[in-house]
C-alpha cells in the first residue's frame, strides 16, 4: 500500500467519523442541549441556588445544593471557578465548595446528553448518580480532613449569598419544554419511533446519491462504524447554512433581532424536524415518514415559541439565544476537529493494546482509565467521541466510566487554579481523592455491567462510604480533642 | 470615573466590557476601564458570579450581562452622586 492511499484512507476515516457523528447523533440531542445550556446560563439567576450555599446553611442542605447546583451553574467555566472560590471563602466552606467543583463538570447537560446518545443511557445515568454521590463524599472527606483550617479561615460574612431571587413560572415552563424537546428527540420508545403518516416526494435519483455517499464514506458495520445517509447529508448541509445565518443573526442578538435571526431560527426548527423524520430513498422517490418523534418535536417547538413570546420578555429571549450561540461557537469547532482527529487516529490504534490494558474490569484497568483522563486534556465534549472509540476498540465499560469521570474533572490547568484558591496541600489531596473515587466509580459500574446485582453494588457503595466517614470522624475528633488539650495546656502555662 | 470589569477572561466578560464601553461613550462619561482577572482580586468584591461590573468601587451587577441601557442609568447615577 502506497503512502498516498494510506493517507487518503486515514482522512476518509476522519471524514466518515465526522459525517456519521454530525448526521446521526449531534442534531436531535446536541442542538436542544445547547439551547438548554444557554437557558440555564441566561435565565436562571445565580441566587436561586447560591442562597442555599451560605455560611449558615445546614450541611443537609448545602451539600445536596452544591451537587445539584452544578447542573444549573456549572455550564460555563466563567461560573465554576469564581463560584467555587466564593463558596469556599464566603459561603458554606471547603466541603460544599469541593462538592460543587467535583459534580459540576460531571453533570454538565451537554456532556450528559452527548454521552447518553453516543455511548449509552446506562453510562450517562451511572455518571450522574456516581458523581453526585462521590462529589458529596469527597466534599465531606475534605471538610473533615481540613476541619481545623476550615474553622479558622475568614470569619467575615458578606451579603453575597443572601439574595432571594427566584425563577418565574414562565421560565420554568420554558426550561421544561426545552427538556421535553431533548427527550422527544433522543428517547427510543415505540410511541416515538412508530410511523404515523407517509409522504412520497417524487424526486428521482436519491438512490444514486446514497450509493455515492457510501462510496465517499466507506464504513464497516462490524467495527461499529456508521455511514452517511441521504438524510444525514441533507442535515449536514442544513447545519452549514445554519452556521452562516446564525453568525449574522445571533452574534449580536442581545442588541436586538434582525432578519437573519428569524432565518436562522426557522432553519434550526426545520433541521430538528427533518432530523426526526424517517427518510428512505428509492429509485423513483424519497419517502418521508412522520414518526411520533416528529410530532413530539414539532409540538415542543411550538410550545417554546408560545411561551417565549407570551411569558418571557424580549431581553430574556435575546440573552438566551446569545448564550446558546456562544456555547455553540465555543464548543462546536473544537468538537468537529476532535471528532475528525478521533476518526483518523482510530486507524492507528491496535485494538489489542486497549484490550490488554483495559479490556476487563480490574482495579488496574480502572486506574489506567483515570490516568489517561488526568494526563490527557481534551476540550469539552471531545472526551465523548474518544470514549466511544475506546469502547469500539474493546475497552470495558467500567474503565470507560472511570475515564469519563476523571477527564473533565482534572487537568493540569484546573489543578493549578484550584490550588491558587485553596492552597497546594488541599488541592493535591483533592486530586488524589478524585483519582481514588473515579477508579472506584468505574470499578463499581464495571462490576454492575458484569452482572453484580444493583443491591450488592449499592450495599458496597454505602458500606464503603459509611466506613470511610466513621474513620475520618474519629480521626478529626481526636485531632480536635488534642488541639483543645493543647490550648488548655498553653492557657494553663500562661496562667502560671 | 473608574469602571472595573471583573472576570477571568471568558467571552461573557469581553461582551460586558464592550457593552460598558459603548454605554460610557453614549452617556458621554469619561471613564477609565480596568479589567480584574485574578480570582484573588475578584473575590475581594462581594460577588458570587462573574462577569461583574463595578462603577466607582460599587458593584452594580454580577453573574450576568446587563443591558446597555441599564449601564447608562448606573453611570448617570454615579455621576450625580459624585
Amino acid at each position: 500500500m502506497s503512502t498516498l492511499t494510506y493517507v487518503i484512507q486515514l482522512v476518509q476515516g476522519g471524514l466518515g467519523n465526522l459525517a456519521a457523528y454530525l448526521a446521526a447523533h449531534v442534531l436531535l440531542c446536541l442542538l436542544p442541549a445547547f439551547f438548554i445550556a444557554g437557558a440555564l446560563s441566561a435565565l436562571i439567576p445565580r441566587e436561586a441556588v447560591t442562597r442555599y450555599l451560605g455560611r449558615d446553611a445546614p450541611k443537609l442542605i448545602s451539600y445536596p445544593a452544591a451537587a445539584l447546583g452544578g447542573f444549573v451553574l456549572a455550564v460555563c467555566s466563567c461560573t465554576i471557578m469564581p463560584l467555587f472560590a466564593g463558596i469556599y471563602k464566603k459561603g458554606a466552606g471547603l466541603g460544599p465548595a469541593i462538592t460543587f467543583l467535583f459534580v459540576g463538570p460531571a453533570i454538565n447537560i451537554l456532556a450528559l446528553t452527548y454521552t447518553g446518545v453516543a455511548i449509552g443511557m446506562d453510562i450517562a445515568l451511572a455518571r450522574i448518580i456516581l458523581s453526585v454521590l462521590f462529589g458529596i463524599g469527597i466534599g465531606l472527606i475534605m471538610a473533615l480532613t481540613f476541619s481545623r483550617d476550615d474553622a479558622s479561615h475568614a470569619e467575615e460574612t458578606t451579603g453575597a449569598f443572601a439574595g432571594t431571587a427566584s425563577v418565574s413560572t414562565g421560565t420554568k415552563v420554558f426550561l421544561l419544554l426545552l427538556i421535553a424537546l431533548l427527550i422527544a428527540g433522543t428517547l427510543q420508545v415505540s410511541v416515538l419511533t412508530n410511523d404515523y403518516a407517509r409522504v412520497m416526494l417524487p424526486v428521482a435519483g436519491f438512490d444514486r446519491l446514497q450509493e455515492a455517499l457510501d462510496q465517499l464514506v466507506p464504513f464497516d458495520p462490524s467495527q461499529g462504524e456508521e455511514g452517511v445517509s441521504v438524510q444525514g447529508a441533507i442535515l449536514i448541509g442544513l447545519l452549514a447554512v445554519i452556521g452562516i445565518s446564525a453568525w449574522f443573526g445571533l452574534n449580536r442578538v442581545d442588541e436586538g433581532y434582525n432578519r437573519w435571526t428569524a432565518i436562522s431560527l426557522s432553519l434550526i426548527a426545520l433541521t430538528l424536524f427533518i432530523a426526526s423524520l424517517r427518510v428512505t430513498p428509492s429509485a423513483t422517490a424519497l419517502e418521508l415518514r412522520l414518526t411520533g418523534k416528529s410530532l413530539a418535536v414539532a409540538a415542543a417547538m411550538l410550545g417554546l415559541l408560545y411561551v417565549a413570546v407570551k411569558y418571557l420578555d424580549d431581553y430574556q429571549t435575546q440573552e438566551w439565544l446569545w448564550e446558546s450561540w456562544r456555547f455553540v461557537k465555543q464548543i462546536f469547532p473544537l468538537l468537529i476537529v476532535g471528532v475528525f482527529a478521533v476518526g483518523v487516529i482510530r486507524g492507528w490504534i491496535n485494538p489489542l493494546w486497549i484490550q490488554t490494558l483495559a479490556g476487563s474490569n480490574t482495579v488496574l484497568a480502572n486506574l489506567v482509565g483515570v490516568a489517561f483522563g488526568v494526563f490527557m486534556y481534551f476540550p469539552t465534549l471531545v472526551e465523548v467521541p474518544i470514549a466511544k472509540m475506546f469502547l469500539s476498540l474493546g475497552m470495558h465499560r467500567g474503565p470507560l466510566l472511570a475515564y469519563l469521570i476523571s477527564d473533565p474533572e482534572l487537568s493540569l490547568q484546573s489543578i493549578l487554579i484550584t490550588s491558587s484558591i485553596i492552597g497546594r496541600t488541599k488541592a493535591w489531596v483533592y486530586v488524589a481523592w478524585v483519582a481514588v473515587f473515579s477508579t472506584l466509580a468505574g470499578w463499581l459500574y464495571g462490576a454492575w455491567v458484569d452482572g453484580m446485582s444493583v443491591w450488592m453494588t449499592a450495599a458496597l457503595l454505602l458500606a464503603g462510604f459509611g466506613g470511610l466517614l466513621t474513620i475520618l470522624r474519629w480521626v478529626s475528633k481526636r485531632q480536635r480533642a488534642s488541639a483543645s488539650a493543647e490550648t488548655a495546656e498553653s492557657k494553663r502555662a500562661e496562667a502560671v | 470615573m473608574e469602571i472595573k470589569v471583573l472576570g477571568i477572561g471568558c467571552p461573557k466578560c469581553k461582551r460586558l466590557e464592550q457593552i460598558a464601553r459603548e454605554a460610557a461613550s453614549e452617556a458621554g462619561v469619561e471613564a477609565t476601564f480596568t479589567k480584574v482577572t485574578q480570582i484573588k482580586d475578584i473575590m475581594a468584591y462581594p460577588i458570587t458570579g462573574t462577569p461583574a461590573l463595578v462603577i466607582g468601587e460599587r458593584v452594580v451587577s454580577s453573574g450576568r450581562i446587563p443591558q446597555k441601557q441599564e449601564v447608562i442609568t448606573w453611570l448617570t447615577e454615579a455621576m450625580t452622586v459624585s
